[in-house]
């Protein structure tokens, strides 16, 4: 397949990556980000990035849906294998691909409009839904994000007005609206009281059940609690990558026994 | 592994140094009292027998010590890989320790009865399972406070000399209580203490692996090469 299409057929193999990075470097202008990293997504799996500040673990998640299109000067090689094609390829459709690879940010981005329009504005883009079936949709989604019984009275009403906590899982909806099949989500509750944070992990839990989910955090702990497989950056480089109860109990790298401990960093 | 590196969060490690210093504390008044309970049996030392059991408040409270800073620092500073491991094996160790403890007390206990100060049988045996048992502890000790894994490993192997040393005591025993019932007493005193001299083998071994887990993050077999048993 030369080129991304909207036909799924990821996902169907378990076995297969959702996502299989191979020898991925990265600049920006100069600056050499990411160094030689290898690392597989596994399908339906919470694959957790954890690391120093400027470690590259952001770097590598904009990459996944080639966010750094939107800048000059940042380049990559290597090979980011998403549904049998190479993702970093030039020509790739990159609105397809970020509807398929989703992504959530560190502060909730809700558009200004509302609550309905937030989820539905991206659907349109992509599918044609009746007013019922659209209803539908971001019905199910809002449930499935645990929002639905908090706004279900006041959908038109803006979205500005949520609770970070509630933005920050309508941006979730917002997200998997789209049906995507990975969702990249970029320290998604840093900005977050501890009751907002758990249910938005309680959530990652439950959509792990259909899609797979790469996670940057600074947050260790939310890793050991997240992710299946969590891996370990530093300075560009992959030091480590194992499942979070090998990573949390006993690693191998000095490096990442030193970072996870607290002794550096 | 040594850590050379020290925590980014000073108190952190000076907690990890306070929970270390409190089971090697622990360590060295439990090889103390075991020390004691085997010279009140062999040399029949009144002191001796009276000095092992009045440790044991002590130890039960650097017990209670140790438990609190753990669940302190497992509430407080979430500890993590070698950390954890350190923290948690921590426990088990205090626990084991305390175990030691009780058996070299229930040793002395029995040291000073008339049955066993009267008593023709030899205690050859029992002296020299008694300097094993007291040497493995040592070492086991001394693996736990130098964060030596392969020590660790040597002396959980070397658990397999006492269990042997168990049955030909046992043996031996059972042989003379059914030479003439009016050994009885004597020897089921013994064999009690045979009986806590192996269990003491038995904690020291557990140690061993604990010790060994913590340092590498690797657990020794379930399966230890075992003595003789009885069937």
């Amino acid at each position: 397949m030369n080129n991304i299409t909207m036909d799924r057929t990821t996902g169907a193999d378990s076995t297969v990556p959702a996502l299989a990075i191979r020898n991925l470097d990265f600049w920006y202008g100069s600056n050499h980000a990411l160094k030689g990293v290898s690392l597989d997504f596994p399908t339906r799996q919470v694959t957790g990035m954890i690391g120093p500040s400027g470690c590259g673990k952001s770097t590598l998640l904009r990459i996944l849906n080639r966010m750094y299109d939107l800048y000059p000067g940042q380049r990559a090689t290597g090979e980011v294998m998403f549904d049998g094609c190479n993702i970093l390829a030039p020509g790739l459709d990159v609105n397809v691909l970020r509807s398929r690879i989703g992504m959530v940010f560190q502060k909730p981005t809700p558009f200004p409009m509302s609550i309905y329009d937030n989820i539905a504005f991206g659907v349109r883009l992509h599918e044609r839904l009746s007013r019922t079936d659209m209803d539908q949709r971001v019905e199910s989604v809002l449930r499935r994000v645990a929002l639905w019984n908090e706004v279900k009275d006041r959908l038109n009403a803006s979205a500005a007005a949520l609770s970070g906590g509630q933005q920050q899982r309508l941006c979730i909806a917002r997200t998997i609206a789209t049906r995507p099949e990975v969702i990249l989500l970029d320290e998604p509750t840093s900005a977050l009281d501890p009751i907002s944070t758990a249910r938005i992990e309680e959530l990652l839990d439950e959509l792990k059940q259909e899609f797979s989910i790469a996670i940057v955090t600074h947050n260790l702990q939310q890793a050991a609690r997240c992710a299946d497989r969590v891996a370990f950056f530093y300075m560009g480089t992959l030091v480590e990558v194992d499942t979070a109860d090998k990573m949390f109990t006993a690693p191998q790298a000095k490096r990442t026994q030193d970072y996870i401990t607290g002794r550096f960093g | 592994m040594p850590h050379e590196s020290v925590h980014t969060v000073q108190s952190y490690d000076q907690e990890l140094e306070q929970l270390r210093s409190l089971v090697n504390k622990m360590g060295g008044l439990v090889e103390r009292q075991v020390a004691q309970a085997i010279t009140a049996v062999v040399e029949h030392d009144e002191v001796a027998a009276l000095d092992a059991p009045e440790m044991d408040p002590q130890v039960d409270e650097l017990e209670r010590e140790t438990e609190a800073l753990v669940i302190r620092l497992l509430a407080l500073r979430a500890p993590m890989a070698g950390d954890l491991r350190e923290v948690v094996t921590a426990l088990k160790i205090s626990g084991d320790l305390e175990r030691i403890g009780d058996c070299a007390a229930s040793i002395a206990r029995r040291a000073m009865r008339n049955e066993l100060l009267a008593c023709p049988i030899s205690l050859t045996g029992l002296h020299s399972m008694g300097r094993l048992v007291q040497e493995n502890l040592r070492r086991t000790i001394d693996a736990m406070d130098q964060r030596d894994p392969e020590l660790a490993r040597i002396v959980w192997h070397s658990d397999t000399a006492v269990d042997e040393l168990y049955v030909s005591m046992f043996r031996e025993l059972v042989t003379y209580m059914m030479e003439d019932p009016r050994n009885i007493g004597p020897c089921a005193h013994l064999l009690f203490i045979a009986k806590n001299l192996e269990r003491i083998g038995d904690h020291a071994t557990n140690i061993s692996e604990r010790v060994y887990y913590a340092v590498t993050g690797n657990i020794l077999p379930i399966v230890r090469p075992r003595g003789k048993t009885f069937d």
